[in-house]
């Protein structure tokens, strides 16, 4: 089939991290930082993305900050007329370095915070950093720049989701995004600790349902749900292959974070083939593109079109088979396997694994 | 200010830009989203440098397009800038 034209590109300029949060989406297997491809590479592959259509660029990793060309990297995406989205845990960033970024062109920064608490949040990321987000965020305030707040919340930390947004409107951020724990990559290995009840779910949609109509006009409230709890899939980046492409730091071409853990797929490197080619015509890309690979119930379901049958790598990682309805659907005929991982009577949970740096292999 | 009212001065927020693409025609870029803009949106935004008014941007318009039922051309104008508010897209004086 013909594919749309791809409106963001994500690209992960290096795995390399100064934190280790215990939900972090890299893949467990990352790429070393000798893999890693030079500016001049990741320059054409913008190029070649704006020519493609793509409008929005997301830099992110690991910290993007650990490249010390990252300022290059904008400057470029700029000339090439891409938005640019910087994705940060702030480690790294200074006043100085933030007003070079600001200069190259860059449009918008996205600061993670792992917690309103101090302490709270620094066992998160297994390192001393809320202060210096919290010290970063009256700089990025001196600059014309939008600014997001993005908080991930999970079992540990959503009873403190009003301090959370009482933090994001002291901080006077453009933009609050909670996003609950998606269960991929090192999240999926700390599951039995993040995963929230039931009944924290339903009081978070409330909570922030009503920060986003006080605050409407003011700051604008994202939230993304734990798709475990829901009736209906995700679209999982708005379909596969569909809207959004990403380039992992060793330059492979992926439909999405996750998709390294199906089986089978071969990701065309950006080194080899340009992006244009990738996009239409390496197999990965293909592989589920439009409706044709969908089983029964979702094949002639009235919501296809809305959810593509959710995601693909969660159907892989829950049931085995990446070809299945995700079975976060409630129609999915392999829904109790969701079932069985919800209904689990609330445990201590277990002590949680920190996500380590890419290491060369030898 | 956090309602939009006739005499608001509406401009973007930072972070939020028109772009045109070949590709993708006329779009207001803004975090983690793209709107397109069709019919007269672009036009309306040019016009929002906080400076003018709301009632300014009505009129405005309604030069620019003398041909088309003033009333149409406000009602157009105060729901597509309502919506944008609505969408933390614009900054008020």
């Amino acid at each position: 089939m013909t594919p749309s034209v791809p409106l963001s590109l994500i690209a992960e300029l290096t795995h390399r991290c100064p934190l280790h949060c215990v939900y972090c989406s890299n893949p467990l297997e990352m790429q070393a930082r000798a893999s890693e491809m030079p500016a001049e590479a990741w320059i054409r592959v913008l190029e070649d993305a704006a020519q493609l259509g793509v409008l929005q660029l997301h830099l992110t990793g690991g910290e993007p900050l650990a490249r010390p060309d990252l300022n290059e990297i904008i400057a470029a995406a700029r000339k090439a007329n891409l938005y640019t989205n910087l994705i940060t845990s702030g480690i790294g960033l200074n006043a100085d370095r933030l007003a070079a970024l600001v200069n190259a062109g860059l449009d918008h920064i996205q600061l993670s915070f792992q917690d309103s608490d101090e302490q709270a949040a620094n066992d998160i990321a297994g390192t001393r950093a809320h202060a210096v987000k919290l010290e970063l965020s009256r700089i990025i305030k001196r600059h014309r720049l939008a600014f997001t707040m993005n908080i991930v919340v999970h079992r540990q930390n959503l009873s403190r989701l009003p301090a959370m947004i009482a933090l994001a409107e002291e901080l006077t951020v453009d933009r609050l995004e909670i996003a609950h724990v998606q269960y991929y990559g090192w999240a999926l290995r700390n599951r039995e600790a993040l995963l929230p009840s039931r009944a924290q779910w339903e009081q978070s949609l409330e909570i922030i349902t009503s920060a986003r109509d006080r605050l409407k006009g003011r700051m604008r409230v994202d939230f993304v749900g734990p798709d475990y709890y829901a009736k209906y899939p995700k679209a999982c980046m708005g379909g596969w292959a569909r809207s959004v492409m990403l380039v992992d730091p060793a330059g492979r071409a992926l439909p999405c974070h996750a998709a390294g853990v199906i089986p089978g797929l071969n990701f065309d490197n950006v080194q080899d083939h340009d992006l244009r080619w990738i996009w239409e015509h390496s197999p990965a890309f293909q592989k589920f593109r439009g409706e044709s690979w969908m089983p029964e119930p979702c094949r002639s379901c009235d919501r296809r079109a809305q959810d593509f049958g959710g995601c693909r790598c969660q159907a892989m990682l829950l049931t085995g088979n990446p070809s299945a309805t995700d079975p976060v659907c409630t129609l999915s005929p392999m829904h109790e396997i969701v079932e069985g991982i919800t209904n689990r009577p609330p445990e201590a949970p277990p002590d949680w694994v920190y996500r380590i740096d890419p290491v060369a292999r030898a | 200010m956090s309602q939009l009212s006739s005499a608001s001065q509406p401009k973007l927020r930072p972070g939020c830009r028109l772009s045109d693409s070949p590709q993708q025609g006329d779009v207001l870029l803004i975090p983690e989203g793209i709107l397109r803009l069709v019919g007269p949106g672009k036009k309306i935004l040019e016009y929002c440098d906080g400076q003018r008014t709301v009632t300014e941007i009505v009129h405005g318009l309604q030069q620019a397009f003398p041909s088309v039922d003033p009333s149409r051309i406000e009602s157009e104008v105060n729901t597509f800038l309502e919506r944008l508010h609505q969408k933390g897209v614009l900054e008020l004086s």
